[in-house]
Parts: structure tokens; C-alpha cells; sequence
């Protein structure tokens, strides 16, 4: 059995034919797709998705980011952009590997406003600084919280914060 | 001819601290710190069904200076604790707290790394009501329970 080649949308073809260097991996899965971008091309991609006519990624979905600390993988975060088109009613995944030492990344604040507190989120969270946002603050957690608790090697506990915590 | 036969039944005798502890007991004005599922239950029994008036204590307030019944309904988390603590800073004396429900009795299930384990560590819990969450019944319960507290407790 074999499985039948799949079609890349619009959306990719218009990457690939334009930033031919950015793209490192495309998936087909369920109907879905995602590609995987270079991180110092993240920000040129994301502008062409949002505003090439035949795209139109006007609607940012969701900013989230993947620990792969016990997975096997070389680039220990990902962080994952959910666009989807109101136009073309298409749905895009758009994931840029973080390495763990270097965990910046350039803000696309300027381009969805939505992703203001979703990369907070992402900070808060993970840890991963999002370069050029307009007010990178923690969102969820207290502002004098000492960890990142959604990476994997955070345990589920916490490292006693919520025993000794002062207000 | 003592004055107790001239007064016959018009008139009782009784203390302060009885007095005013009936008056109390029957007047609770609750404070609902609403944070989760448990609140849905605590509406419910506000509401007709169930009725909480019957014991006067339908005069709920969001203002804890009017209040002096604070109902802790919810999980907390450590970012919430400060907001609570204020809260119930500002509710005045005297005040009763009932702990409703597993979460602010004792974190619940949410054993994790933002979760206050039970309220009990920074504010004094009168009552608790053991439930995920507790059916109205329990809450009125409860709320007798700190009926008896108040009848009992000093006024002067």
C-alpha cells in the first residue's frame, strides 16, 4: 500500500518558490499541513503569508511552543504558528525549531497583534524571548515567578513555589 | 408578688452575648469568592430551590465590607491567594469562612505547581465541605454549622 501524494497548497508553493532556503521540512497529516522554517526566516515568511494576495493568513490562531527534551530531536524547542485565512479558509501550521541555549526569537507582534499575549504566553511559559515585543511580561504565572513550568524538566510540583510564596 | 409573675410572658431575660448571636446567626451576609465549579453549586443554592433565604443569608455581597460570611468556592491559585487574603483583609470583624469544595480545602486534584493546597494556610477556615463539588445540601449544611459558631460566639 502505498500512500498517495499529497499537493501542496498554494500557501507552500508560494514559500518554496520564494524563500527556497527557509523551508527545511513539509508534513501532510490528516489534512492538515505544516512546515518547518528556519528561524532567521521566520519573520519574511510570516509577512508573505500574511500579506500575499493569494494567501491572506490574516488570522493568527494560536503562538505555542513544544519542549522536545525527551524526544528525539536535535533542536530541543519549537515554537508553532496556527494561521488560518478568512478569505481562503485555509489553515496553515508553521513551526520554527529554538535551540535551548539560544532561546530568542524575533516577535511577530508587529504583524498579528494577537500575537502580543499569546508570545507572552509562550515566555511565561517556556522561556523563550520573543525579540522586539512590545511588552514581553509573564501572563499566567505571578510576576516574580522564578521558573518556566511548561518545560518538560520543570517538575509537576513545582520547586516548592507555591509553599513559600510572599504577598 | 414577684415582678416575674407581673411581667408573666411578656418579657424575657436573656444575655447580650445570646442576643446578639441570634440576631447574627440569622442575618449572614456571605462574601462568595467564586473561582470554579463550586460557585455553580453556591448560585444554586442561593437560588429558589434550595433557597438559602430560609436561613437569612440571601443578602449576598461582592462588597466584603458589608459582608462577614466569606465562602471560598474554587480552586486558588498562588497568583489569586494575594487577591483573597486582601479580600478577606478588608471583610470586618467579626467574620466566619466556610472552605467549600476539595479544591480550597486542600488543592484537590490540581496537586501542581500554581495551586494553593488548601486556604487553610493563610486565612482561618471555620467550616469545610468535602465534594467535588459539594451539592447544595452540603452548603447549607455548612452554613448551619456556622450558625452554631455564631450563636456561640462572644459579642461584648
Amino acid at each position: 500500500m502505498t500512500m498517495a501524494e499529497v499537493e501542496d497548497s498554494p500557501a507552500i508553493q508560494t514559500v518554496r518558490e520564494r524563500y527556497p532556503d527557509a523551508l527545511i521540512a513539509v508534513h501532510h497529516a490528516f489534512g492538515d499541513e505544516s512546515i518547518v522554517v528556519r528561524r532567521e526566516d521566520i519573520i519574511p515568511v510570516l509577512t508573505l503569508l500574511r500579506s500575499d494576495p493569494g494567501l491572506r493568513f490574516d488570522y493568527l490562531v494560536d503562538v505555542t511552543a513544544v519542549d522536545r527534551l525527551y524526544l528525539d530531536e536535535d533542536v530541543r524547542f519549537a515554537v508553532v504558528y496556527h494561521l488560518y485565512s478568512h478569505p481562503h479558509t485555509r489553515r496553515l501550521r508553521v513551526k520554527v525549531p529554538v535551540p535551548e541555549g539560544d532561546g530568542h526569537l524575533p516577535s511577530a507582534a508587529a504583524l498579528w497583534p494577537a500575537a502580543n499575549w499569546l508570545e507572552r504566553e509562550v515566555y511565561d511559559l517556556f522561556g523563550i524571548v520573543f525579540d522586539g515585543h512590545p511588552d514581553l511580561r509573564r501572563i499566567l504565572m505571578p510576576d516574580d515567578y522564578g521558573a518556566h513550568p511548561l518545560r518538560k524538566d520543570y517538575p509537576l510540583h513545582g520547586k516548592g513555589e507555591r509553599d513559600r510564596f510572599v504577598f | 408578688m414577684g415582678l416575674e409573675d407581673q411581667l408573666q410572658e411578656s418579657v424575657m431575660t436573656t444575655t447580650v452575648d445570646r442576643l446578639v448571636g441570634w440576631a447574627r446567626k440569622n442575618s449572614l451576609w456571605p462574601m462568595p469568592f467564586g473561582t470554579a465549579c463550586c460557585a455553580i453549586e453556591l448560585m444554586a443554592t442561593l437560588a429558589s430551590r434550595f433557597d438559602i433565604a430560609r436561613f437569612g443569608a440571601e443578602a449576598i455581597r461582592f462588597s466584603p465590607r458589608q459582608s462577614d460570611l466569606m465562602i471560598v468556592s474554587g480552586r486558588v491559585s498562588i497568583k489569586m491567594m494575594p487577591v483573597l487574603k486582601k479580600i478577606y483583609d478588608q471583610m470586618p470583624e467579626p467574620k466566619w469562612v466556610i472552605s467549600m469544595g476539595a479544591c480550597a480545602s486542600s488543592g484537590g486534584i490540581f496537586n501542581t505547581y500554581t495551586m494553593v493546597q488548601g486556604v487553610d494556610q493563610f486565612i482561618p477556615v471555620d467550616v469545610y465541605i468535602p465534594g467535588c463539588p459539594p451539592r447544595p445540601e452540603n452548603v447549607i449544611q455548612a452554613l448551619m454549622k456556622i450558625q452554631e459558631k455564631v450563636a456561640r460566639a462572644k459579642a461584648v
